[in-house]
């Protein structure tokens, strides 16, 4: 006899959904989208000018005066001594490149796949890519000490014959730093040619019609401009995520071609772009909350449905961070190598015993609590909060692995504790600038991709079959 | 050879866009006598067009490819004229190699896709162009040439096909 299924008591969340409750089924004329988006950048309230000012004076104080102390005083105002070369500027490179992977996975991987959701939230992820790589550059600048002499590692010809070496993984580095930086940042102006277009064709007169003018390009929209277009798209979206995975590997291979203990790790290159991916997409969370309850109409474009797109990586893509970060664990623990293991004791006993629990908590106790709930995944500041959270985890992940890592070495003789100096001002810095950048961005640029948006919602109908209403999409592209 | 005028028809939508066009078709226009201006991407065979020709794909590929060469030159080249000794490690090899290579090359791709997109389009191109805002509000253009002798027929045509005006075409400054 065939099993019974027995009814439940009450209906699944999703089954109260109307499908029309999705931003892809609730259109509205193109018209008006592109009003609600050019009136979210025009009006600017005083709160938004206050925070502007604000995030001024913090880049002033935190970031230009202090990198301009620390250029004047040199390296040693800033914590980084023997045996701890590596502080927390490269911790922020490590962090900054993290958050701009997920602006790459989201848009390209999405794009590639065809996931519908992303469409309205691609760009805002997009630019993260871009603003998050200026962090990463500053930060290795900071490192850098003596920032006039970058012009060593081009390969150009001078008189001391210099010629930067090939072979050294923080050349691959910047080679594929460069990379990055320049591909995510064609990639992010691509798709945002017809909204400089719209934006363009409804602002009249001033420095506003002039800046969209240039930047639109002359871009009207004919057959040939949008197969153009939509060609180079398709191209970077495939091109640009295995370059993605190259960046966060060779970051990791910094470490990993070390012979120390706590970084000689085969598993650092998927273990380092999982963690990045694992930061990013929460950074994403935040802006998304951020810009949706920011942005005047943006709770239109903005819905429950993308956290919960967002939730769903988040929680995917934590689980794989757990298995590589305890792969990453067992594996010399096991061993039995006697550095190996007085690494792992530090991280777990020693005088910052504290970060390794923080970094676990946040990591995995909090999305794994939270992201698993369907209602919890859509409720935008719970997600925010959690991203907020795994940012911090993540960050002390780096940190575990650059200065704690450094502590421990083969000539206990040595071993030093690092204490940051200059190191907290210029971070603070650096994440003020971010969100400075990211909102005078906001008042310039179209952060929803709106023919995009108008290009999905053509695409979707709703079809009734049986007694249900099913979302169905057509393949218009 | 009779005198010719550019005209703009626009439609609210994407059925009547079609069946305009069909109605250019039945009058006697060629493919390249008529372009679709639109606030999105359509297919072609929405509209029952022909594919657009586009050279981006190829110039991205010479890009990859000079991207190959310039990072093989890199790796290779640059060692060969200045040796740097380090450790007993060689002086060209293969693991290192790839890597530079691999991102020269999708540098290159990538760039050349980019200025490829500019070239093929004419981007950037600030001379007036047929072109009104209604468009990127969400309506759909056909630009068309006509015999000025013809105009009314053509009017009617696309008037009954559903346009929502067929008006001369006005350069304009974008």
């Amino acid at each position: 006899m065939a099993a019974i299924a027995k009814p439940l008591s009450r209906r699944h969340a999703e089954e109260h959904e109307d499908p029309r409750e999705h931003l892809m089924h609730d259109p509205l004329p193109r018209g008006k989208m592109n009003e609600m988006v050019m009136e979210a950048m025009h009006e600017t309230g005083w709160k938004f000018w206050v925070a502007t000012g604000f995030l001024t004076l913090v880049v002033l104080g935190a970031l230009v005066y202090a990198w301009y102390y620390l250029i004047m005083e040199g390296l040693g105002v800033a914590g980084v001594n023997r045996p701890v070369f590596w502080g927390i500027f490269l911790v922020n490179v490590v962090f900054w490149i993290g958050i701009s992977h997920a602006g790459t996975f989201i848009s390209a991987i999405l794009r590639v796949l065809k996931v519908e959701s992303r469409r309205p939230f691609t760009r805002a992820a997009e630019l993260m890519t871009t603003f998050g790589l200026v962090q990463a550059g500053f930060s290795v600048f900071m490192h850098m000490g003596r920032v006039w002499l970058t012009y060593w590692m081009f390969p150009i010809p001078n008189e001391r014959m210099l010629w930067p070496d090939f072979h050294s993984p923080l050349m691959w580095d910047l080679m594929a730093i460069t990379t990055y930086l320049l591909s995510s940042t064609m990639y992010l102006f691509l798709p945002l040619i017809p909204d400089l277009a719209m934006a363009r064709d409804r602002t009249e007169g001033g420095w506003r019609k002039t800046f969209y003018k240039i930047l639109a390009l002359g871009f009207r929209g004919t057959e040939g401009e949008w197969k153009n277009l939509t060609t180079a798209m398709n191209i970077f979206a495939f091109a640009i995520i295995p370059v993605m995975f190259s960046v966060h590997t060779i970051v990791s291979w910094d470490f990993a071609m070390a012979s120390r203990p706590g970084w000689s790790s085969t598993v650092f290159g998927p273990y380092f772009v999982i963690g990045a991916l694992h930061s990013g997409m929460a950074a994403v969370a935040i802006v998304l909350f951020l810009l949706r309850n920011t942005m005047k109409h943006y709770k239109y474009f903005i819905r429950p449905e993308h956290f919960d797109t967002i939730g769903m990586l988040m929680f995917m893509v934590s689980m794989a961070w757990a298995y590589f970060y305890f792969n990453d664990y067992i594996v010399p623990w096991y061993g039995g190598d006697v550095w190996a293991k007085l690494f792992q004791e530090w991280a777990e006993k020693g005088p910052h015993w504290y970060l390794w629990y923080i970094m676990l908590f946040c990591n995995i106790v909090v999305p794994w609590s939270i992201l698993w709930n369907r209602k919890w995944r859509r409720t935008p500041w719970l997600l925010a909060i959690a991203g907020i959270l795994i940012n911090v985890g993540m960050w002390l992940e780096r940190y575990i692995i650059i200065p704690e890592g450094l502590t421990i070495n083969r000539m206990p003789f040595t071993w030093r504790v690092y204490v940051p100096g200059i190191e907290i001002a210029l971070t603070i810095g650096l994440f003020a600038l971010f969100f400075l950048l990211y909102m005078l961005a906001s008042r310039l640029i179209p952060l929803i991709p709106v023919w995009e948006v108008q290009e999905g919602q053509e695409a979707h109908l709703i079809r009734k079959i049986g007694k249900a209403e099913i979302s169905t999409l057509s393949d218009m592209e | 050879m009779s005198e010719s005028i550019t005209m703009l028809a626009m439609f609210e939508d994407l059925d009547p866009t079609s069946e305009g066009i069909d109605k250019l078709y039945e009058l006697g226009l060629g493919d390249d006598e008529m372009n679709v201006i639109s606030g999105i991407p359509i297919k072609h065979t929405i509209l029952g067009r022909p594919s657009a020709i586009t050279y981006v794909s190829r110039i991205g590929m010479f890009g990859a490819i000079l991207g190959m060469f310039l990072g093989l030159f890199f790796i290779y080249g640059i060692p060969y004229l200045y040796p740097l000794l380090v450790g007993g490690q060689p002086i060209y090899p293969v693991p290192q190699g790839i890597i530079i290579t691999f991102e020269m090359t999708m540098l290159g791709l990538m760039g050349f896709s980019f200025i490829g997109m500019f070239v093929d389009s004419g981007f950037p191109s600030y001379t007036p162009k047929e072109y009104t805002p209604e468009i990127s509000d969400g309506r759909v253009a056909i630009l068309f040439s006509c015999p000025v002798a013809d105009q009314k027929k053509f009017v009617d045509a696309l008037t009954k096909a559903g346009a929502h005006s067929v008006e001369p075409a006005e350069a304009r400054h974008l």
